[in-house]
């Protein structure tokens, strides 16, 4: 075997593909550990989940769908809830505020993904070591439910659709009704329950008919009757004439009665004067009635006295003068 | 029919490894063996291998991305690409390569001196196999860089603005447990390429037939290991 001095071209290859490929292997891990955000700053979240099933230790959370976060630990805590412990970049965790929401999302396809949701980016930031409830948004837990849903739905409609369910008895009636429909007096007899009865509705129409045209000979009689009537009425030398004749002589009567009235009124003011007059007269008379009334019971005392002193004297008739 | 000797195999490559480890062994002729191997293993082949791996891996990622995008996982594309094809395929790919490139020749030449009735030299054989090890661990590094570089221009081009999403997928898979797993595999890989083909040899009777025999013995037995390490591998991380 051949012992070369200096380095051969061989050995100098060697140790440049060596030294190469050493970097690419230090470049690699660093580029891992940084794809891991080993040289992150990063802060701690705690999701506290019903069923952590689908979560997996590496997986993101997303923001709008860009990865804030990274689930660094999952385990059962003491209430038996699911413990997600994520770390989040502190260059992402602006997206994050306190009153953030999560969720935690199941497909059909693919895996379980964590979401955040934040309303109000200009609300509180997330504080450090913030412990917070994740919603569940799970498409295959309703899927039994569904099932079960489409199972009587289909049963339903196995029933309905059956030989002699109600469906076959519907479409039996439908077609009995379209043939009754395709016939003379279809429609009018389906609405009203028999050909007999359509008979009778046409019938009616006929006489309805008949009555139409003798109203339109009346209403021809009528519009003469009227057309005569006004010309009664308004025209030269009618009744509208004449009353108005009659109006103007009313009128002139009236003016008569008024100048009468104005005459009455003149005696009824004299007979006021004459009535004082008679009142102060009656006053008077009541005057001389009283005087005459005590007279008289002055003379019948007289007179009670004669007969009582007088006793021979049957006759108690007293005459007054 | 060739047998294993699943024991001897594993002390012989165990005592290769440690003796690599030694910096006594590191004789200048050492040196100069493990040079001129890699060389010849990795420094001759790797411009045409890179390309391969560059057109595999734009093929891959192609497929992969269009497949996720369909079932509207894209998200994942990336993650499936560097698993599939970073984590498995091209250590693998490298290992394959390398033992039919340059482990075959070298359980042949050990056989060869063996029949010639000439005891191996110790040095040159060491380095020889310090050179495939090393040029297995090389390639592995480089081609999986070179995927990796190959799937983010297939998938963003020359845009900077992938370079988040793709780095977080890149640490999502490769968490220091799996890359510390993907070094001990590459590192069984590349003693298995390096030790097995020498024992193979070595360990072998000297007859007529050692020398044809030789390196088809060396590359069942080599295939047998680097499946079960995969295997093994596979089932660790996945299972």
């Amino acid at each position: 075997m051949d012992e070369p001095s200096a380095p051969a071209p061989d050995e100098r290859r060697a140790l440049a593909m060596l030294a190469v490929s050493a970097l690419v292997i230090v470049a690699f891990v660093l580029y891992a550990l940084h794809g891991r955000g080993a040289f992150e700053q990063t802060q701690r979240l705690v999701l506290m989940a019903e069923d952590g099933a689908g979560v997996s230790v590496g997986m993101d959370l997303t923001y709008a769908g860009f990865p804030v976060g990274r689930v660094q630990r999952i385990e059962l805590d003491e209430g038996g809830k699911a413990r997600i412990e994520i770390e989040v970049p502190r260059k992402d965790a602006k997206w994050l505020r306190a009153a953030s929401v999560f969720t935690l999302e199941r497909n059909l396809v693919g895996g379980a993904r964590l979401r955040a949701f934040t309303g109000d980016l200009n609300d509180k930031p997330l504080p450090e070591g913030a412990v917070r409830p994740v919603l569940r948004g799970d498409a295959t837990e309703e899927l039994p439910a569904i099932v079960a849903s489409l199972k009587r739905l289909l049963a339903n409609l196995e029933r309905i659709t059956a030989e002699d369910g109600n469906l076959d008895t519907s479409l039996a009636n439908v077609r009995s009704l379209t043939a009754r429909l395709s016939g003379p007096k279809g429609a009018l007899g389906v609405a009203l329950g028999g050909d007999a009865e359509a008979a009778k509705v046409i019938l009616a129409i006929d006489r309805a008919n008949a009555l139409l045209a003798s109203l339109e000979k009346l209403s021809t009689r009528l519009d003469g009757a009227v057309q005569k009537a006004d010309a009664k009425l308004l025209g030269e030398g009618g009744v509208a004439d004449e009353a108005k004749a009659s109006l103007a002589q009313l009128k002139a009567a009236i003016a008569d009665a008024r100048e009468s009235l104005k005459k009455v009124d003149l005696i009824l003011a004299d007979a006021q004067k004459i009535a004082g007059n008679a009142k102060s007269a009656s006053q008077d008379l009541d005057v001389l009635r009283a005087e005459v009334d005590a007279s008289l019971r002055k003379l019948n005392a007289l007179v009670d006295d004669l007969n009582r002193r007088w006793p021979f004297s049957r006759d108690k008739e007293v005459k007054l003068p | 029919m060739p047998t294993l000797h699943l024991r001897e195999a594993l002390l012989f490559a165990a005592d290769a490894f440690a003796a690599a480890l030694l910096p006594a062994t590191w004789t200048p002729a050492l040196r100069v063996a493990v040079a001129r191997q890699v060389s010849q293993a990795a420094v001759a082949i790797a411009p045409v291998f890179l390309a391969a791996t560059v057109v595999l891996a734009a093929i891959v990622i192609r497929v992969v991305d269009r497949s996720a995008r369909d079932f509207g996982l894209s998200q994942y594309a990336t993650e499936l690409f560097a698993r599939v094809v970073v984590l498995e395929i091209v250590p693998l790919f490298v290992a394959v390569f390398v033992l039919l490139r340059s482990g075959a020749p070298f359980a042949t030449d050990l056989a060869l001196e063996r029949q010639a009735g000439r005891s191996a030299d110790r040095d040159a054989t060491l380095g020889r196999g310090i050179g495939i090890a090393l040029a297995v661990l090389a390639l592995a590094a480089l081609s999986a860089a070179t995927a990796l570089v190959a799937a983010y221009g297939s998938l963003y081009g020359f845009s900077p603005w992938g370079q988040d999403a793709f780095a977080r997928a890149i640490g999502n898979v490769f968490s220091p447990v799996v890359l510390g797993g993907l070094a001990l595999k590459c590192v069984l890989f590349a003693v298995a390429v390096a030790a097995l083909p020498a024992w193979s040899s070595l360990s072998a009777p000297v007859t007529a037939r050692a020398v044809s025999d030789a390196a088809p013995r060396a590359l069942v037995r080599a295939f047998v290991v680097l499946a079960t390490v995969e295997g093994i591998a596979v089932a660790v991380t996945y299972a």
